[in-house]
């Protein structure tokens, strides 16, 4: 019956499929639904134009021929349009999809600086003896830095190659220690300490040498200092506080090893060796092999720091520590350097403090 | 100081027995931490720290001492034969009590060197031989025994010798070849021409001995610590001698290591004694110290017997009398340390060692005390900032003339808050402000290519006053750079002013701060912490009611004049408003375009009512209309 229908029409019913096919998108679909079966201009309707003109005895079989093509045509529209249909609506599904390995808004990453973070911990620790904080200020007489302390008139660290003075007040300093607060307030709460039945406070702080700026040095760093004054305090309260602190700071396998040594505000005065928190003490670069580093120097109170402050050492004694912050802050990071904590480099604040 | 192992053991055998390591952990237990071991001359060297108060143990027989106390083992004799002395062949004589003993001898050289295993020891301490026995004699008694000597070269000395303090202004060329101008502090050894050494720091150079000399005069006596200490410090002239001396050398000491120098300028030089002789006399021991049996339980915190502690403390070479509930203690010559009750229980305990002390919490005699709530202020604050994002900064508090005056108040003058001796002038002024040192930092992080720069200081400021600085603590807050843009949903935009004063806000600030530009989009506040409220003392604030009828939301677009202030346009707002219904009101959005009038900007005027009853719509209607009608009797429109 081909022989009835105009040569491009079998063309067109040719190039079909290939042309279904080629419909990526249901507009495509309907352009090409319009050219083969729309109502006008299309590839159908000239077929019934044909069919209207047709002689009335090839009429039954153009019918039936045209017919054939509509059908073939429609079905595969409708079959492509549903197969589109259901692909738009994956990619719909795709699009609502979240994908959670994109990086989120994330809300901006402030911190704390790792010195003032170590001493707050060391706050925290000493908080549940019953340990308070005092805090005095950075310019400081030469009575509290030195005078009260025990410190001989002629000690090398009151020379201004040691210590900051300042110009227009020659008996004022810059502190060289947290000690003076020790002064200040054992000054202070004399009168009262029996009602108040002693004393134990941390005073952390920032203080001043006069050393000039390299990896180890600084002329200005931190220190936590404790005391406690009490009745009838011996080493052994303060090694007993010391491995209380110690263990929670660094572990409850942490063992403390006291060594004799010499401060004139002590008497007697040792430094405080902690097994290595960095190798179990099974011996590393940090402790040098020996499974011990050092921390801190402590001792009994010199009763001399006592009558400064007008305490009897007869009835009342006690103990005092005090500990370098950045050193132990470089030891615990293994920082091989002390000036990039003053540098403040964001980079360094944000990996090195963050929050507890 | 160095500490040769052949030569500790040759003072005391039993160490013999320890190996070098065993030998540094016992020198630590007893309060001596060995720095590190070198290998010289055949032999390790210890580098032992010595404290302050133990010049006593800075030689080898002194160190000898400690070991063998501790061990519980005899030190080797030292017993040079003392030398039968004669009449002064050169007048000695005593004028200060800064030197009450100096016992000298007059020697002639003959022939002969340092022999090598004295070189050797010198070397080993990093001490260079001089190959003049006169001179590495007495330098190698002085790391041996501790005991400081000194030979002049005797036909270079003028007539008698005399100890006295300088006259002002008299000179004296050291052996290290500077010339020292006196003070009438300075303690000196002198011929009849004038000073020949700084007594206990250094000989002169005009009396050294030297391949020449033919007859030496020895001195070896006993200088008073605290002289040698000023004098030393003084002409910054730190020598072993003065070291020692400063410390505290041993009396008893001087006419021994006279001896020992003799006897070695004999064995080593050939060197005729023509006569031996002391000035003075050993000074008056110390009163014996009472150790009382309460302090040496209470120090040590275990049961201890006075008879342990006295014999700890025998061993130490102190003379112990044992006495009903205390020991009198007489304390060796060369224990200088050894002077109240404290520093005797001290002794007992590190002679048993440190190991022994218990441990124990101390009780509570009394309440803990809270945290000052100025700290715990500084806490919070902190933490606050961290959680909004803020890096904390350390910065130093001394800062240069010039970073302080870019930002310090007018009124508060640096000559107060200058250092006398700074580092160097960038570091000469305690600061006034932590702007400058945050604005460093900032710079400083930007040159590193940050995006954005987030940072807080919380630190102490001074201000000038006529008893000194006053510090007080101070919030520093430098933002700037790039907000946002880092992710997929958040747009990118530069931090502005009001970023921070959206901060300031947020810790609780009442009024708008003043916040300053910094430089390109870099901005600054600071304000005493002080002004920041202290948290209540409220566990948790007094109930406020609060409606649950629903409230109403409505949006004012207003054409104000780009002059206008803010404050004063919502303030004539409110005021026709009813307090108990307006929940708020503020402008949301500030647009500012050439579509709009000239000289006029947009602001939306958001207003949220809500009271104990549902509203009506035509109430609301009345109030915005009271609102627009404030706003336009300053001038402002309803935008169209």
């Amino acid at each position: 019956m081909d022989h009835l229908l105009p040569a491009e029409i079998l063309e067109a019913d040719r190039a079909f499929p290939e042309a279904l096919a080629a419909c990526g998108d249901l507009d495509a679909l309907l352009r090409l639904k319009g050219a083969y079966v729309g109502r006008e201009g299309s590839h159908a309707a000239r077929l019934m134009d044909l069919l209207k003109a047709a002689p009335k005895e090839q009429k039954r079989d153009l019918g039936a021929a045209i017919n054939g093509l509509k059908q073939q045509w429609e079905e595969g529209l409708k079959a492509r349009q549903a197969d589109l249909e259901v692909a738009k609506k994956h990619l719909n599904a795709l699009a609502s999809n979240w994908d959670p390995s994109l990086p989120p808004p994330v809300p901006a990453h402030g911190a704390l600086h790792p010195l003032n973070r170590l001493m707050d911990r060391l706050v925290e620790v000493f908080r549940p003896l019953g340990f308070h904080v005092e805090e005095g200020p950075e310019v400081e007489t030469e009575a509290h830095n030195f005078d009260g302390l025990n410190i001989p008139e002629d000690h090398p660290a009151k020379a201004s190659s040691d210590t900051f003075y300042l110009a227009a007040h020659p008996k004022l300093l810059l502190r060289t220690h947290t000690s003076p607060v020790q002064v200040r307030t054992l000054l202070r709460v004399a009168p009262d300490l029996a009602r108040l039945g002693g004393i134990r406070f941390l005073a952390p702080g920032r203080v001043y040498r006069k050393d000039e700026i390299d990896p180890t040095h600084s002329p200005m760093f931190h220190q936590v200092e404790g005391m406690l004054v009490g009745h009838g305090i011996g080493m052994q309260h303060l090694k007993g506080t010391l491995e209380y602190a110690l263990r929670a700071l660094f572990g409850p396998h942490t063992e403390i090893r006291l060594r004799p040594s010499y401060f004139p505000f002590v008497e007697p005065g040792c430094e405080v060796d902690v097994s290595c928190p960095l190798c179990d003490a099974k011996g590393c670069r940090v402790c040098k092999g020996s499974g011990w580093v050092e921390i801190l120097g402590a001792g009994l109170l010199h009763p001399n720091v006592l009558r400064y402050a007008g305490i009897d050492p007869e009835e009342w004694s006690g103990w005092a520590f005090g500990m370098g912050v950045e050193r132990m802050a470089m030891m615990l990071s293994q920082t091989p350097d002390l000036r990039l904590f003053f540098e403040n480099d964001q980079r360094f604040l944000k990996v090195m403090g963050g929050l507890d | 100081m160095w500490i040769e192992r052949k030569a500790l053991v040759a003072e005391i055998p039993a160490a013999a027995a320890l190996d070098t390591r065993q030998l540094c952990e016992l020198l630590a237990a007893l309060g001596f931490p060995v720095d590190g071991v070198a290998s010289r001359e055949g032999t390790d060297v210890l580098d032992v720290d010595i404290t302050a108060n133990r010049g006593d143990a800075m030689s080898h027989r002194g160190m000898a001492r400690e070991v063998a106390a501790k061990l519980q083992q005899p030190l080797a004799p030292l017993d040079p034969s003392p030398l039968a002395e004669g009449e002064a062949k050169v007048p000695v004589r005593l004028e200060s009590p800064g030197c009450p003993l100096y016992a000298t001898a007059l020697l002639s050289l003959g022939k002969g060197t340092t022999p090598p295993e004295a070189q050797a020891f010198l070397r080993a301490l990093e001490s260079t031989p001089k190959c003049l026995p006169a001179v590495d004699a007495s330098n190698e008694l002085l790391h041996r025994y501790g005991h400081p000597t000194h030979a002049f070269d005797a036909d270079r000395i003028r007539g008698a010798v005399s100890v006295r303090w300088a006259k002002a202004g008299e000179t004296l060329v050291t052996l290290d070849g500077m010339t020292r101008t006196l003070t009438a502090q300075d303690l000196v050894i002198a011929d009849e021409a004038g000073p020949i050494a700084l007594a206990g720091v250094m000989g002169g150079d005009g009396t050294k001995v030297t391949e020449a000399t033919r007859r030496v005069l020895l001195e070896s006596a006993w200088f008073d610590p605290k002289t040698v200490r000023a004098t030393a410090r003084r002409h910054s002239l730190h020598t072993d001698a003065s070291h020692r001396f400063g410390r505290g050398a041993d009396p008893a000491m001087a006419a021994v290591a006279r001896d020992l120098l003799v006897e070695r300028l004999q064995a080593w030089a050939g060197a005729t004694l023509e006569g031996a002789w002391t000035a003075g006399s050993l000074p008056a021991p110390v009163a014996p110290v009472l150790l009382p049996e309460g302090l040496l339980l209470r120090v040590a915190g275990e049961p201890l017997t006075l008879a342990e502690a006295a014999k700890v403390l025998g061993r130490l070479g102190c003379g112990v009398d044992v006495r009903p509930e205390a020991l009198a203690v007489q304390p060796p010559t060369w224990r200088y340390d050894l002077a109240i009750p404290d520093d005797l229980a001290e002794e007992v305990l590190r002679l048993r060692g440190y190991e022994h002390i218990p441990s124990v919490l101390p009780a509570l005699e009394g309440p803990p005390r809270p945290l000052a709530a100025g700290y715990l202020q500084r806490q919070a604050l902190a933490r606050r900032l961290a959680h909004l994002g803020f890096l904390q900064t350390v910065t130093y508090g001394f800062i240069s003339p010039e970073a302080d005056a870019a930002f310090a108040v007018p009124g508060n003058r640096p000559e107060g808050r200058t250092l006398a001796n700074p580092l160097g002038q960038e570091y000469s002024v305690m600061r006034g402000t932590l702007l400058s040192s945050l604005r460093a930092i900032a710079e400083q992080n930007l040159r590193q290519g940050v995006r954005e720069i987030r940072l807080f200081e919380v630190a102490p400021t001074y201000a000038s006053g006529p008893q000194g600085p006053s510090e007080r603590f101070t919030l520093g807050l430098v933002w700037g750079g790039t907000l946002g843009g880092e992710d997929y949903l958040s747009p990118a935009r530069p931090v502005r002013e009001a970023d921070l004063s959206g901060i300031a806000r947020d810790l609780g600030l009442a009024s708008p701060p003043e916040v300053r530009s910094l430089g390109e989009g870099l901005f600054g506040l600071e304000l005493p912490v002080s002004d920041l409220p202290l948290a209540g003392a409220r566990i948790i604030p007094a109930f406020r009611p609060f409606s649950r009828f629903p409230a109403v939301e409505r949006d004012l677009s207003l054409l104000v004049d780009l002059g206008q202030s803010y404050e004063a346009l919502a303030s004539a707002m409110r005021a026709v408003l009813p307090v108990e219904a307006l929940q708020d009101l503020r402008c949301v959005d500030v647009f500012r375009h050439k579509s709009l009038p000239e000289g006029c900007q947009a602001w939306l005027m958001r207003l949220r009512f809500q009271a104990d009853r549902t509203l009506v719509g035509t109430e609301v209607d009345a109030w915005m209309a009271a609102a627009l009608t404030a706003a336009e009797g300053l001038g402002a429109r309803l935008r169209a």
